[in-house]
């Protein structure tokens, strides 16, 4: 019987800075067998440990293509995120995933996509946006709408640019504050909605970030008439255990840990206590 | 002996059984502790076991799932983690005169801990355990198991039923495991003659009735909780009855939330498991700031939507309350689950 609280030892392959108090982590198996059995699909998130410090959960935020490492994007906010910040190359962790349910893919096939993302809410986005693309004959259209505070707060610049370059997708960025040599959209990130045309009973929505911000984009798709159920959203809790056990992330009687992360706003609108 | 057999046993030949128990495996017994209380505890001889009282203290999960254990060990090499190890408790286990409310509170904790994906550190512990309940004649002015369908006689869940009779105690055996608890000690045993096991119907029956009117009804309140009609302002107000001291979760018998901690050491370290109480306020607090139950309100609605909703009853195959009463004693806030399901009743404070 397998002990599902028990990580498996991964090394970082390689940290990028992302701003000034977010890094993305690339982080590859001591085992490579442990890697072939590590299949996760796009919105699935895996517990990471800093032996001494804890552990905490953060979504997969790389596509599982060819690559023999996964990432995850961490802003240093709490004990184990600031342990993870202080790390270098080459130094051991432990991760136990992958866990939670995953965005729907071939059911939203032939849909228009409209990816909604604020600040930290693009990682989760991020290898299902990828995912999409290497299939995107089978999308209608692949929309991405993205908002930061300041410039300084873009996240996957690398990727920004060659989602911008590409012509079988749209790429919007937002700030909410622009600095000096800004030169794109300001606002919130809803306010890009009017930038766009939505056809909404084609559209699914993925959005993610701040609470804040989902509320008011929930509240807006929704004006724009899309369906309880094409708004889709990965929802944050501070899930300990990550399989169910230890409570600390139930909403009512979901677990968002393993009923979610990802739910449809039909269900979150259904739930015993505020999302 | 086999499964499903009734049996007697005398009063003079009970301690004979309990030291053969002892020689076998760790056993746990109601004790003595201080004053007039009585405590679940490893007992070392037949004469520490305390066959006279209402309900220990305290209940078994302890054993079970201790407050603080340890689940994993990594081990450092060079500075660097370079293995990591579970931490498993495989010692045997009986639990001797334990109450139904409290064998009733172990199969909810089964069916939370058995649940896909396994929580095997529970599960081995639990493997190795058996439970030989001691049935109610004389429940506690605090108890209510009548309400909840846990006690005071057991059906089934025991591995075997012991009940108080005028010269000795009706042995109830209820799986294989149970039997086993019997062996080697078969001449100590009797077919139960139908004088004894009419004698226990009767037993059950004025046990049943010993429970006063004004206990915890479930019925309305199950129903209230299920489709979420309390109102928020009734939560508020028992919010502002709780101290956020989390003593109703230690004493319950079947809360099981818990966190983890790391300690470190010169050749590693290890990852411990800890008892944590969903009415705190930092249960739910996320590292930017953020506590999606930020009221006490909130939480005291989160801990009885888990213990009363059919939602949770139909995860855990019975409501989260098997009316052992602890909770009465230990509320100072008077937040104890017949008040509770008092007010959810009333529609007020």
């Amino acid at each position: 019987m397998g002990n599902a609280f028990l990580p498996d030892l991964a090394q970082i392959a390689n940290i990028r800075d992302e701003t000034r108090d977010t890094k993305t982590f690339a982080l590859r198996f001591l085992d490579p067998a442990r890697w072939e059995a590590f299949q996760y699909r796009p919105g699935q998130f895996a517990e990471v440990s800093v032996f001494g410090v804890g552990e905490a959960p953060f979504c997969l935020a790389s596509p599982r293509d060819g690559a023999d490492a996964f990432e995850i994007t961490v802003r240093a906010v709490g004990a184990v995120t600031e342990a993870l910040h202080a790390l270098r190359t080459g130094d051991v962790v432990g991760v136990r995933g992958p866990l939670g349910n995953g965005f729907p893919f071939n059911e939203v096939k032939g849909k228009d996509l409209l990816f909604v993302a604020g600040g930290i809410g693009l990682p989760p986005l991020r290898p299902l946006i990828w995912q999409v693309l290497v299939e995107q004959a089978s999308f209608h259209s692949i929309r991405v709408l993205y908002g930061a505070r300041t410039p300084s707060d873009l996240v996957y610049r690398d990727d920004l640019e060659r989602w911008r370059g590409r012509d079988d997708m749209q790429l919007l960025v937002t700030v909410d504050v622009a600095g000096e040599g800004w030169t794109g959209n300001v606002g919130v990130v809803s306010t890009l909605f009017s930038k766009i045309r939505i056809d909404a009973p084609a559209t699914i929505a993925f959005v993610c970030g701040p609470p804040v911000m989902i509320r008011f984009v929930t509240r807006d798709l929704l004006n724009l008439g899309l369906a309880e159920e094409s708004i889709i959203t990965t929802l944050e809790r501070h899930m300990r255990c990550g399989v169910g056990k230890c409570n600390h992330c139930l909403i009512g009687d979901k677990y968002v840990c393993t009923d979610g992360p990802v739910f449809t706003y039909r269900q979150i609108k259904s739930m015993m206590e505020p999302a | 002996m086999r499964e499903h057999a009734a049996l007697v046993i005398t009063t003079s030949d009970l301690p004979t059984w309990v030291g053969h128990l002892l020689s076998r495996s760790q056993l746990i017994a109601p004790q003595a502790l201080v004053g007039s209380d009585v405590a679940y505890d490893v007992v070392s001889s037949p004469d520490d076991v305390r066959w006279d009282y209402q309900n220990s203290l305290t209940p078994l999960k302890r054993f079970l799932f201790p407050p603080s254990d340890p689940m994993l060990r990594w081990t450092q090499t060079n500075g660097r983690p370079s293995a990591v190890e579970p931490v498993y408790d495989d010692k045997e286990r009986v639990f001797l005169a334990v109450r139904p409310c409290d064998v009733s509170a172990v199969l909810i904790l089964d069916r939370s801990f058995g649940r896909d994906p396994e929580d095997v550190q529970y599960t081995r512990r639990r493997q190795r355990s058996a439970l030989i309940a001691l049935a109610c004649t004389e429940p506690g002015p605090n108890c209510f198991c009548v309400c909840a369908n846990a006690g005071p006689f057991l059906d089934q869940g025991y591995d075997v039923q012991l009940t108080r009779l005028a010269h000795g105690y009706l042995v109830e055996v209820g799986t294989e495991k149970g039997a086993s608890l019997l062996s080697g000690c078969e001449s100590l045993f009797d077919p139960a003659p139908a004088a004894a096991l009419d004698a226990r119907q009767r037993l059950a029956r004025e046990a049943e009735n010993q429970f006063g009117e004004d206990k915890a009804y479930f019925a309305a309140a199950l129903r209230q909780v299920t489709f979420n009609r309390v109102s928020d302002d009734l939560w508020r107000g028992m919010g502002e009855l709780c101290l956020g001291c989390g003593g109703c979760a230690f004493v319950c018998p079947t809360c099981h939330c818990f966190a983890t901690a790391d300690c470190t050491d010169s050749g590693g370290g290890c990852r411990l498991r800890l008892w944590d109480s969903c009415l705190y306020e930092a249960y739910t607090l996320e590292a930017s700031g953020h506590n999606p139950r930020a009221e006490r309100g909130q939480r005291v609605k989160a801990r009885f939507f888990h213990k009363l909703s059919y939602q949770f009853a139909q995860k855990l195959g019975a409501h989260g309350c098997v009316g052992c009463g602890r909770c009465v004693t230990a509320c100072l806030g008077s937040n104890d689950m017949p008040a509770v399901t008092a007010r959810i009743r009333r529609g007020a404070l």
